[in-house]
């Protein structure tokens, strides 16, 4: 019986031992803050976006933690509808910052492997915030012109002027469609919208082209708006490349009575 | 001293095992190399395996849940040719990878192993296999390509002969081997093809490869390449590597390599006509619905095969219509009016879309059910089945509800053209399900709401037709009812026939054409385009009417409808974004007017409103995180 208690308390002794010995794994949590902006090369305002996901629906900031690999896995974060980003959970590191979007390219590579535009930041995240703003070139310009307008028929009437952003020809493709997204907060966008109002313009091969420089009338469809709330509107138009994402205006709010 | 010469007897015993060498043998119940090798049978059995694996989006595909799958539902309703009650807007999410890389160590295997056993047999049979193993090898790059882009090209067996993981894991990293460019897995595909071709027998065994196979696979291949190389926008860099996009200035080479392989074919198989009469309309639409279940098809270039009770699949359990369900599913496939509309033979409007209204905006009034469809293409009435047409012996009844309202002076549309609401309740009589409360009608006679196959308004809740349509491709007419279950379909998937070769080599041709390669390549496309509309008595096109790779475009979502290559046509036009960019399908219902006695048609969006938009994203389909976290050299898409 004593036996027994014996090794019943040495498998105990073990046991714990194994537990509680070291604290390998036991790292404290990210306390580091990246921020910043995606500014318009063209306005200098942050450039419009979806408020995107980490997954590539709008602008995201891509991260490459050199550190201690020179082939790590990017780690994406997300930005705001208006072109800004602040995250407050980032490990200290070294890393290598690039954002993506419906803009031209901030790293680019030719067929041959070559580096022929590189605009990336090597940055050291440390010591409380760090700032990182990237300046771009959209593919579109969608400028607001004048205030959307209530119809005496319930629905909104927005004006619009879409130019080029670049004059980097490969970044000139056609222009696909355009878009006024509507909704009922002012979070709205390709993401988020009301598709029973939404105006949708699309184009076959380079018509599309035709509207650059043009000022763009889009009324919402479907007739008179529910009365009595306010709406949130706003135009996004995008080009044949690549993932083909939205340049927008920012979003305008109406008063429908 | 008795314990001393115990120990030498131990220590004896001890060391005897080690020098008895016929102890020394593989253990008996694990099949070695030369069990499968050195025999014919079990060559086969390997063959059957590998075959078995081989990736082709069959009647057991499933965009979310793979292949080899079970599942009520229905693939062919991510595209817009359809819709479905369980099968909503979607891609392809289910990761193809692993099970990719095993099928092609298996072929990797069988031809660094098959030569060690050649003496076994002839040099021709050992050619044959190694053209299968190559075979297989190339069609899953290719079904790897047309889903990630550039891939790990593997063509040796990695562990080496003997060995196991266990030999290679201290040089690991050795083996994380980075994704090839997008036009090196093409062109691998096509070199295991060119090889297969060469190797192949001109006649094999059903269900397994002969050499005109292999060059029917690569038309399609390098057709995909070459849509590619023209239309796709996207693309990625890993290193010096072009992951994904091939440089447009490859196109016209594919799009030749895939006329050329095309061409292999001339006089070798022909479309199926056996039912067939030039001037019999009703003939040609049966004729094509016999094609997809007439095993000695000449047409049938590649299948698969399935057999019940072993290898059973739920083709006619998902698709029969209602009224013939054995209960449990039916109608999971309700083909679109957007997918009609492109047929001929029916009445259109200026604008191409079904006419449903005379001059004065009220509803054409038919006399019974299959009122308008009477003269439709065909092809159409063999690939889906109209309200109205006989199958199985009894008339497809389908049907929205009953509308009670006046007549005087016609009916005016129930909801303005466009609308995405439900309709009013006033004067529609409708059924939630098939548990029904007959109407009666004006004369005295009761009318249930819903026809026998829908549709019910509880869409989710009963199982009916929810399009105006229901799918004949591929149905069994001769399957007893009590047999329309799970479990107990087993016609053969036809993966490759003449008429898609034909296709391939059209489009490949027109595409060559508009590249200004010669109008010789014009000539053909339209030959072969008129030798696809002749059997499936549509009019004949001219040169005139050759004004845009659409043509060719249509004709093949049209012929090769619900055989799931639309989904991945689609994909590689990189035209499905513009097509599902916050798109509702539409459909037809069929309603009978209680005072006229006739029944009317109205064309509207899906009630149910089912929304669908395709992220541009999915033209690369996200590789598999745990395929990146064992190889961080393994680049991801853009975009996840």
């Amino acid at each position: 019986m004593k036996h027994i208690i014996n090794y019943l308390a040495f498998c105990l002794i073990i046991t714990l031992g194994i537990s509680c010995s070291k604290k390998i794994d036991n790292y404290a949590g990210p306390t580091e803050t990246l921020k910043g902006s995606i500014i318009d090369s063209n306005t200098n305002q942050t450039l419009q976006s979806e408020v995107s996901g980490d997954n590539g629906k709008g602008t995201r900031i891509k991260l490459l933690e050199t550190s201690w690999s020179d082939n790590p896995t990017p780690l994406y974060l997300a930005t705001k509808q208006d072109g800004t980003f602040n995250n407050s959970k980032i490990f200290a590191a070294t890393y290598k910052i690039s954002a993506e979007g419906a803009f031209v390219p901030l790293v680019q590579t030719q067929s041959d492997g070559t580096v022929i535009v590189d605009k990336s930041q090597t940055v050291t995240v440390k010591g409380g915030t760090t700032t990182v703003n990237f300046t771009v070139e959209p593919f579109l310009e969608v400028e607001w012109v004048g205030d959307p307008i209530l119809n005496s028929d319930g629905t909104i009437t927005a004006n619009v002027k879409i130019t080029r952003g670049t004059a980097n020809p490969d970044f000139q493709s056609d222009i696909t469609d355009v878009n006024l997204f509507i909704n009922n907060t002012e979070y709205v966008g390709n993401n988020n919208y009301d598709n029973r109002y939404a105006k949708h313009i699309n184009y076959n091969g380079a018509n599309g082209n035709n509207i650059l420089g043009d000022t763009l009338s889009l009324t919402t469809t479907n007739g008179a708006l529910p009365k009595g709330r306010d709406y949130f509107v706003r135009v996004g138009a995008r080009i044949n490349y690549g993932l083909k994402q939205y340049n927008y205006n920012e979003p305008k709010k109406v008063t429908v009575p | 001293m008795k314990a001393k010469i115990y120990m030498v007897f131990l220590v004896l015993l001890a060391l005897a095992p080690a020098c008895k060498k016929t102890l020394d043998v593989p253990p008996m119940n694990i099949v070695q190399d030369k069990d499968i090798f050195s025999n014919s049978s079990g060559i086969m059995a390997y063959m059957a395996r590998i075959y078995s694996e081989l990736p082709i989006e069959d009647f057991k595909w499933n965009p979310t849940t793979g292949f080899k799958s079970f599942f009520y539902g229905s693939p062919y309703a991510i595209t817009g040719e359809a819709i479905s009650r369980d099968q909503q807007n979607t891609t392809e999410t289910f990761g193809y990878w692993s099970d990719a890389y095993s099928l092609i160590r298996e072929c990797n295997y069988f031809m660094e192993t098959l030569p060690n056993y050649a003496d076994n047999f002839s040099a021709t049979q050992v050619n044959n296999w190694l053209g299968e193993a190559r075979f297989i090898r190339g069609l899953t790059y290719f079904a790897l390509v047309k889903r990630y882009g550039g891939v790990p090209i593997v063509n040796k067996v990695l562990t080496g002969a003997g060995k196991g993981i266990e030999d290679i894991s201290d040089s690991i990293d050795a083996y994380k081997i980075p994704r090839s460019s997008e036009e090196a897995v093409y062109d691998s595909a096509a070199s295991d093809l060119d090889f297969a071709y060469a190797n192949l027998p001109e006649t094999n065994q059903q269900g397994r490869a002969n050499r005109y196979a292999a060059a029917a696979f690569k038309s399609r291949a390098m057709l995909y390449a070459g849509t590619i190389a023209k239309y796709n926008t996207i693309t990625l860099m890993s290193g010096s590597t072009q992951v994904c996009g091939i440089p447009a200035a490859k196109a016209n080479d594919y799009f030749k390599a895939a006329y050329d392989a095309a061409a292999l074919l001339d006089g070798k198989y022909s479309l199926y006509k056996k039912s067939w009469s030039p001037t019999d309309k009703s003939a040609q639409a049966q004729n094509f619905a016999n094609l997809f279940l007439d095993a000695s098809s000449p047409e049938n270039i590649f299948i698969r095969e399935y057999h019940y009770p072993d290898a059973a699949h739920w083709y006619d359990a998902n698709q029969i219509p209602r009224q013939l369900w054995s209960g449990g599913y039916s109608s999971e496939t309700c083909p679109t009016l957007d997918f009609v509309e492109m047929f001929e033979g029916l009445p259109k409007n200026a604008d191409g879309t079904f006419k449903t209204l005379d001059s004065t905006g009220h509803y054409i009034l038919y006399n019974d059910l299959s009122g308008p469809f009477v003269n439709a293409e065909p092809r159409l009435r063999g690939t889906i089945i109209f309200p109205g047409d006989v199958f199985k012996g009894q008339s497809i009844e389908i049907r929205r509800g009953i509308y009670t309202g006046s007549v005087n002076g016609g009916i005016s549309k129930l909801l303005p053209a466009g609308s995405t609401s439900p309709y009013p309740t006033t004067n529609l009589v409708s059924s939630a399900t098939d548990a029904q409360t007959a109407y009666t009608l004006p004369d005295g006679t009761k009318m249930n709401p819903a026809g026998l196959s829908g549709y019910f308004t509880n869409t989710s809740g009963a199982a009916g037709c929810i399009s105006g349509f229901t799918i004949r491709k591929y149905l069994d007419p001769n399957k007893p009812t009590a047999e329309v279950t799970t479990n107990h379909s087993d016609q053969s998937w036809i993966e490759m026939r003449y008429a898609e070769v034909l296709l391939n080599q059209a489009e490949a041709a027109y595409e060559l054409y508009s590249a200004g390669q010669g109008a010789d390549y014009e000539a053909t496309a339209l030959k072969d385009l008129n030798l696809i509309r002749e059997r499936a008595g549509a009019t004949q096109a001219t040169l005139a009417d050759m004004t845009s790779i659409n043509i060719i475009r249509e004709e093949r979502r049209k012929e090769l409808a619900f055989e799931n290559k639309t989904w991945w046509d689609l994909k590689r036009w990189r035209i499905i974004d513009k097509e599902q960019d916050g798109r509702i399908y539409r459909i037809l219902n069929p309603i009978y007017s209680s005072l006229a006695g006739k029944y009317f048609f109205d064309d509207r969006f899906d009630e149910r409103n089912s929304r669908y938009t395709f992220d541009p994203r999915w033209y690369y389909e996200q590789i598999p995180q745990s395929a990146i976290a064992k190889s961080t050299n393994l680049v991801q898409n853009p975009g996840y």
